[in-house]
């Protein structure tokens, strides 16, 4: 039976035809669908995990106790999870661990493009690469199956243009969840040094071994003069460049590109056209057989962003002297104005920095941002750094002390708290580094879609009470006490206190699914133009984006996109905002709080 | 052959299930298929894209510059950002509808004037008729039954409920050139 699913649910259903017991994951685009399709399937343990170490971890563990098991999470995930995964090759597993990564070239939600395949090469572990759905589909089930015949842990690596491709795919029913026994084998999983210099030599021997396994996933179609090696989502492209351009040419399909199998040593008596997304990892180790390679590394491809049928016409164009270039696109009669993504019409966040916003007025303020929904305060200027899960804390600690003179105010995500300021929690309790730190929690891991945090299990300011640091909890829909209370916390912090401040409400979205299952539809708020004296705070300082400004400033909100949270009505000095039914505002704002 | 689609909007207004609605369509009708969505950043406001093609076999999930048969914009300020998907022959069909941008404010009148400089343009009422049936998110509905008509593959979609059905129908009817919305499907 063919279905119409994203790479990421084939990449699912390939583990479950391979009867992976164990699966956790750290959410992250492109990556979450992968457990959030196997969370379906109750006869197996499978979790969220508070980051990509645990996560990896958790599998790590399970496939040492021989079940079959996956972690999922995104490239930059990876490198929280860098430590136990260099290890796992050590020690190597009994059961099956496969650990699938997606990249995201082009960052279209992420802050670097690093190229998982790396890391294949680090930690000597093979990387298998599909195209396209299908092959995610294939790839998964084989590398599970792979990875436990080789009692070695195995990378799938994805990238956009396979995690987030939906397609047709003929899939297989689930198999039987494999758990499993641990057996103590101390000389193996002890990596004492000693133990761990044996190790070494015997990963350096797989790794030999794996060069040949991987002619496995090797294919060659079509001839011609023309060799190109193409790679994951690459060899898509190339095989419809290369239709475009009529160029007859035979194309070596690289389906494991960590590590190339030797034989590849032999292809193509001239230059090979190397096609890969990402870094040029294949044409590297080509060029390392002695393979004369035309690809990235002298620029016949970009190396950034993704690959477009367009950049490889035009690469493989120029790789073989081609001189076809295409026509420059059309410019719009028009210039549309930049449309950047806000936070949501009613999002809790918005009050937040708001709040904070108002408190800290007059001041000289470091916005210490983190990776989340919230990294769109940068449109209201209070992002001034976000750089990586937990930049927000660990960062903003080292400002504080380094630049004495300013205030740091730390935003970081309930999700973003869980997976990285734990620990530096408690640095700043026990460095007494005097901040103020704003956990903005709407209890869903929102920006990947909603899924569930630890929130509510694991409230932040009970682990603030118990780390022993001062805190204060706000409802930011309730703007008046919230700025009262962001007052107090910036005082707090101006007196070398360190203080944190839970800013709670669920995310809007989630309440608004749940009011539309539930049958109740929430109010909206309009403005009365007679009353409106284009002041421009609704729509330039609580930044909503439900609220235009007309040509005349003022303001108008389109009924479409508001959400009826109640902000702008508070905001608004001449009590010109007004809800449609009013009878109704104070039992939403109640359901929200409980969605 | 392979058809390549552009479907753009802004985010929260159903861009992406429109698409997979499209794909849906297609695969039904016999096709092979691949979307490519990009999702993440913009859950409400941001600019969204995805790309549909659809053929016998399907390469590319991405379509290029300059390349796409038919570019779907929600809203009327992203058909002009779209327009470098736009080849000799590209057919534009645009939700007649302007979501504004916070802090800017664009004449509508003026953004329909310039896309209508475009001599393939089809400006869709999709989210008017939408309002009619009783909610806007029922114009992706519309824009889908306008785009599975175009396309030839409207005949199976027996996923849509009631009022996404009646939304489709619309669609479907403008399509084939009849354009005036019906008078009983609008009594809601």
């Amino acid at each position: 039976m063919r279905h119409l699913l994203l790479g990421n649910e084939a990449i699912a259903y390939g583990a479950l035809s391979a009867g992976v017991a164990v699966a956790a994951g750290y959410p992250g685009t492109p990556s979450s669908e992968i457990i959030e399709t196997l969370l379906e399937y109750r006869d197996r343990f499978v979790q969220w995990a508070s980051n990509e170490k645990t996560a990896v971890e958790i599998a790590y563990g399970a496939a040492l106790a021989g079940a079959r098991a996956l972690a999922a999470m995104k490239h930059v995930g990876l490198n929280v999870a860098a430590d136990p995964l260099h290890s796992a090759a050590y020690t190597g597993v009994v059961g099956g661990f496969l650990i699938v990564t997606a990249d995201d070239p082009n960052m279209w939600s992420s802050q670097n493009e690093q190229d998982t395949r790396w890391y294949g090469l680090q930690s000597y572990i093979p990387v298998l690469e599909p195209s396209d759905p299908q092959e995610a589909f294939k790839m998964a089930k084989e590398g599970l199956m792979l990875s436990e015949a080789l009692e070695h842990p195995v990378i799938l690596r994805s990238v956009t243009r396979v995690s987030h491709v939906r397609a047709p795919v003929v899939v297989e029913p689930p198999a039987p969840p494999k758990f499993g026994k641990f057996a103590r084998n101390v000389e193996r999983y002890v990596l004492v040094p000693q133990n761990a210099r044996r190790r070494k030599a015997e990963v350096l021997r797989r790794w030999d071994s794996f060069a040949d396994l991987s002619s496995r996933f090797l294919s060659i179609e079509g001839d011609g003069e023309v060799v190109v090696v193409a790679s994951g989502v690459g060899y898509l492209y190339a095989v419809e460049a290369l239709e475009r351009l009529r160029v007859k040419a035979a194309v070596v399909k690289v389906g494991m590109p960590v590590p190339l199998p030797k034989k590849l040593a032999d292809v193509g008596a001239g230059e090979v056209v190397v096609v890969e997304e990402g870094d040029p990892v294949v044409e590297m180790q080509l060029r390392a057989m002695g393979v004369k390679t035309r690809g990235k590394i002298d620029g016949f491809f970009p190396k950034i962003g993704e690959l477009t049928l367009r950049s490889v016409v035009e690469g493989i164009s120029k790789a073989l002297g081609l001189g076809v270039r295409l026509p420059d696109p059309p410019t719009p009669p028009l210039q549309p104005p930049p449309r950047p993504p806000y936070l949501c019409p009613g999002c809790p966040h918005m009050g937040t920095f708001y709040a904070f916003k108002i408190a800290s007025a007059g001041q000289k303020v470091i916005w210490s941002g983190d990776i989340g929904c919230y990294t769109l305060g940068i449109n209201t200027g209070q992002q001034d750094l976000a750089t990586h899960m937990g930049s927000s804390l660990g960062l903003g600690m080292g400002i504080a002390v380094a630049d004495r003179e300013k205030l740091v105010v730390a935003t970081v995500g309930d999700s973003t708290f869980y997976h990285a300021a734990l620990p530096q929690l408690i640095d700043l309790k026990t460095k007494k580094v005097p901040l103020v730190l704003v956990v903005m929690d709407n209890e869903y891991t929102a920006m990947t879609g909603g899924q569930p945090s630890p929130s509510r299990s694991v409230p932040a300011e009970r682990l603030a009470e118990a780390v022993g640091v001062k805190h204060y909890v706000i409802d930011p829909a309730d703007l008046k006490r919230s700025v009262e209370i962001a007052k107090a916390a910036v005082a707090d912090a101006k007196s070398g206190e360190p203080v944190v401040v839970v800013s709670r409400r669920p995310c809007t979205l989630e309440a608004l699914r749940h009011a539309r299952r539930s049958g109740f539809k929430p109010p909206k708020f309009y403005v009365v133009a007679d009353k409106c004296r284009s002041c421009g705070i609704c729509y330039n300082v609580l930044k909503c984006y439900a609220i235009a400004k007309l040509p005349d400033g003022k303001a108008w909100i389109d009924p479409s996109l508001c959400s009826g949270c109640s902000m702008c009505a508070q905001v608004c000095p001449y009590d010109a905002i007004k809800p449609t039914e009013p009878e109704k505002v104070g039992k939403w704002l109640e359901l929200w709080s409980q969605a | 052959m392979v058809t390549s689609v552009v479907i753009v909007g802004v985010g929260g207004q159903g861009v992406m299930t429109l698409a997979r609605w499209l794909g849906r369509a297609a695969m039904a009708a016999g096709y092979d298929v691949k979307i490519a969505e990009v999702h993440g950043l913009s859950q409400r406001g941001g600019s969204v894209e995805v790309h549909v093609r659809l053929g016998d076999r399907v390469y590319g999930p991405v379509v290029s510059e300059g390349d796409a048969d038919y570019v779907v914009a929600m809203e009327a300020l992203e058909a002009l950002r779209a327009f470098r998907y736009i080849g000799g022959n590209t057919v534009l069909v645009v939700n007649k509808r302007v979501i504004q941008i916070p802090g800017r404010y664009l004449d509508p009148e003026q953004v329909y004037k310039a896309l209508q400089t475009y001599k393939n343009l089809r400006l869709v009422p999709a989210f008017d008729i939408a309002m009619k049936i009783g909610d806007p998110i029922y114009e992706n509905s519309v824009l889908l039954g306008y785009l599975a008509k175009l396309l030839g593959v409207d005949e199976r979609v027996d996923w849509l409920d009631e009022r996404n059905r009646r939304a489709f129908d619309e669609g479907r009817r403008l399509a084939s050139g009849d354009l005036q919305p019906s008078a009983s499907s609008m009594a809601s």
